[in-house]
């Protein structure tokens, strides 16, 4: 893989990205102030800032390999298209977001299909899919709100 | 006496209906999971933590147990069947078992991966019940300084032995260790990272991380690497039309791998187990390694071995037992599913170390029993009952399976503090991990690193406070350069010498 493509997948971004994130944990970590200190104390910035610096170190190495090495063996999702993860991400936020307000049955319903959708499941068989998503709701429902007794949220004014 | 009594009430416990129910739903869901290709053990008791929010800690350390036996037995009926391991510590058992099942002996291999995984999961377990005891009174003897240098040994293996990717294992710890660092200071009054915000201040949870790292970042890797179904058994396996009792291998079968083979992979496993990091696809290839260098029948290696099988199975399934112990004795997880059974512990108010043991053993016991009933017991029986159908259990569509696990992980977060925060956070660490995977990051570093960072920095500015900030300390007391020098012992043995070899090879 060239390193465009590293780049692309991620190989060089991850790391890039971590260092920023590493900056501002560490930028935070100057912030901290101690309480009480007595001799011999290390402070309860010590640890993130040595582990800042630490990672600052790995990270450091970790883009030198990138660059130098030869492609290393693919991580876990060896190839297939970036689309599918990002229309789960997407139908996920949806989900989280409208938990609440729509109720458990409707929202959850809603992210059965739309994960059906993206897996490409009884797409073709519109019957099957209603049923099997009305399943997967009623399922989950019955082991969360029934075995277990949980609360889960409803749509207002409805009963489930 | 006591030990025994409370052991003995350990099963006792078993007896209730429905802590045996939890039990047996526990082991057919490892099973389950196992026995998928993509799906693990880990995974199983990643969507469980949240349920232990609403059950008794018993039932659920108990499911927990059986979920983890059951898991490193089953990962090896795909290896066996697809040659697609269920579970990374099936690895060898593909290599001898799918060579039976072209054979046409797929129901033999299987039975005896049963056997192997039996008879190791049942010395695992005893194992662990005999010498807990011994293991506690030990841990006693260390003091903090010590705990300092077994955290950071037990943190120094988990990165040296992942992969062989020593940087990025590194960026995998440290981001655990500093997520672990948002909230209370271990040691004052103090909020850190909370970047002003109320959400923070008590820290991340154990939970969304879990089911970040192992159940969203699953659902992506696989909407990415779709494909309708898992795989398509053997056809043969269909046609050859399986009975239940060519599930159960001759004897001449197993007097010919020898008793010996079983209870010194078992021995190995175990020890294995303890080592922090390691892991049962560790225990497997040693196993097995160490099998046919001492085998009379090395031939058979590679082509079918059943001795192979026998070796690799009594091992991981025995690394079950020893992982659980540094986990009980120091909080120290063998592996990501003790993590996450340590997570379950620490959910129910349970701090492990050895007073854990000397004052809440009923509690333990129970989970004890259910691992050596699970091995002894469950394992035999549920393949003798479900076996014929073991060989299609990947013809479940996908789509179905990773939309029900993504209602189960998102629901199960919500669950936890009735928090949509909480999905909040277990997405995006699904993001993370799924980006962490992507490029080789270990997850399982990450939450190894997570659970230990706090354990670290307690310990360390615990021991300089005691000692007027004199960092000799730690060469100056017995346990602590003990475990120090054991550091070095490791980082020897397995990246100089390990990298040597390799060379050689």
């Amino acid at each position: 893989m060239n390193l465009n493509g590293r780049f692309a997948r991620g190989g060089i971004v991850f790391p890039l990205v971590l260092i920023v994130v590493t900056t501002i944990y560490l930028a935070a970590a100057f912030d901290i102030r101690t309480q009480f200190s007595a001799a011999g104390d290390i402070g309860p910035r010590t640890i993130p800032v040595l582990a800042a610096v630490l990672m600052y170190a790995a990270l450091l190495i970790v883009l030198v390999q990138e660059v130098r090495n030869p492609p290393e063996p693919e991580g876990d999702a060896d190839g297939g298209s970036l689309l599918r993860p990002v229309l789960v991400v997407v139908a996920t936020g949806a989900y989280i977001a409208l938990f609440r307000t729509l109720g458990y049955s409707l929202s959850t319903l809603l992210f059965v299909a739309a994960l059906f959708l993206t897996f490409g499941f009884e797409t073709r068989r519109p019957v099957r899919f209603a049923l099997y998503a009305v399943a997967v709701t009623a399922v989950f429902y019955g082991l969360f709100a029934v075995i277990f007794g949980v609360r889960l949220p409803t749509l207002a004014g409805g009963p489930i | 006496m006591d030990t025994f009594l409370t052991l003995a009430g350990g099963f006792g416990a078993l007896l209730d209906w429905t802590v045996l129910a939890f039990m047996v739903a526990g082991f057919l869901i490892g099973t389950f999971f196992g026995a998928m290709p993509g799906l693990t053990s880990v995974l199983a008791i990643a969507l469980l933590l949240p349920i232990t929010y609403t059950i008794d800690v018993i039932p659920a350390l108990v499911m927990s147990a059986s979920i983890f036996m059951a898991g490193m037995y089953s990962g090896s009926i795909t290896a066996t069947t697809i040659n697609i391991p269920g579970a990374p510590s099936s690895m060898m058992t593909a290599i001898e078992g799918n060579r039976l099942m072209k054979q046409g002996k797929g129901a033999n291999a299987l039975g005896h991966a049963a056997i192997g995984s039996m008879i190791g999961g049942s010395v695992g377990a005893i194992l662990l019940m005999a010498f807990m005891p011994l293991a506690a009174e030990i841990s006693l003897l260390i003091r903090t300084p010590g705990k300092f240098a077994l955290v950071l040994f037990a943190l120094v293996v988990i990165i040296i032995v992942d992969k062989g990717a020593i940087a990025k294992g590194v960026v995998a710890t440290l981001l655990g260790v500093m997520l672990a660092t948002i909230g209370i200071d271990v040691l004052q009054p103090i909020p850190r990272f909370n970047f002003g915000t109320e959400t923070l201040v008590e820290g991340i949870d154990i939970m969304p991380i879990v089911i970040g790292a192992f159940a969203i970042s699953e659902v992506l890797i696989q909407a990415q690497t779709w494909r309708a179904s898992i795989g398509t058994p053997d056809t043969r396996a269909e046609e050859m039309g399986i009975r239940r009792r060519d599930f159960v291998p001759p004897m001449s079968e197993i007097r010919r791998i020898g008793l010996f083979t079983y209870i010194k992979s078992a021995f190995i496993g175990y020890g294995i187990g303890i080592l922090p990091g390691a892991g049962g696809s560790m225990a497997a290839f040693v196993s097995y390694a160490t099998a046919r260098s001492s085998s009379k029948h090395p031939e058979e290696y590679g082509k079918g071995s059943r001795e192979g099988i026998a070796a690799a199975e009594s091992a991981n399934n025995s690394m079950c037992g020893g992982a659980f112990v540094p986990m009980l004795m120091f909080g120290i997880p063998g592996d990501p599913t003790t993590a996450i059974v340590l997570g379950v512990l620490v959910i129910n108010g349970l701090q492990p170390g050895p007073r854990l043991l000397e004052n809440q053993a009923d509690l333990l016991a129970p989970m004890f029993a259910s691992l050596l009933i699970s091995a002894l017991i469950l394992v035999p029986l549920t393949l003798f009952l479900f076996g014929p159908w073991f060989v299609r259990i990947v013809s479940i569509p996908k789509g179905l399976l990773y939309s029900a696990i993504a209602v189960v992980a998102l629901v199960g977060s919500y669950v936890a503090t009735y928090s949509a925060f909480q999905m909040s956070l277990a997405l995006g660490f699904g993001v993370l991990a799924y980006v962490m995977r992507r490029n080789n990051y270990s997850t399982v570093s990450m939450l190894l690193g997570f659970i230990l960072g706090p354990d670290l920095e307690q310990y360390l500015r615990r021991s300089l406070s005691l000692n007027d900030g004199n960092p000799m300390v730690f060469l100056t007391s017995p346990d602590s350069l003990f475990f120090l020098a054991l550091t070095v012992v490791f980082v020897y043995a397995i990246l100089i010498r390990g990298r040597k070899r390799g060379i050689q090879s």
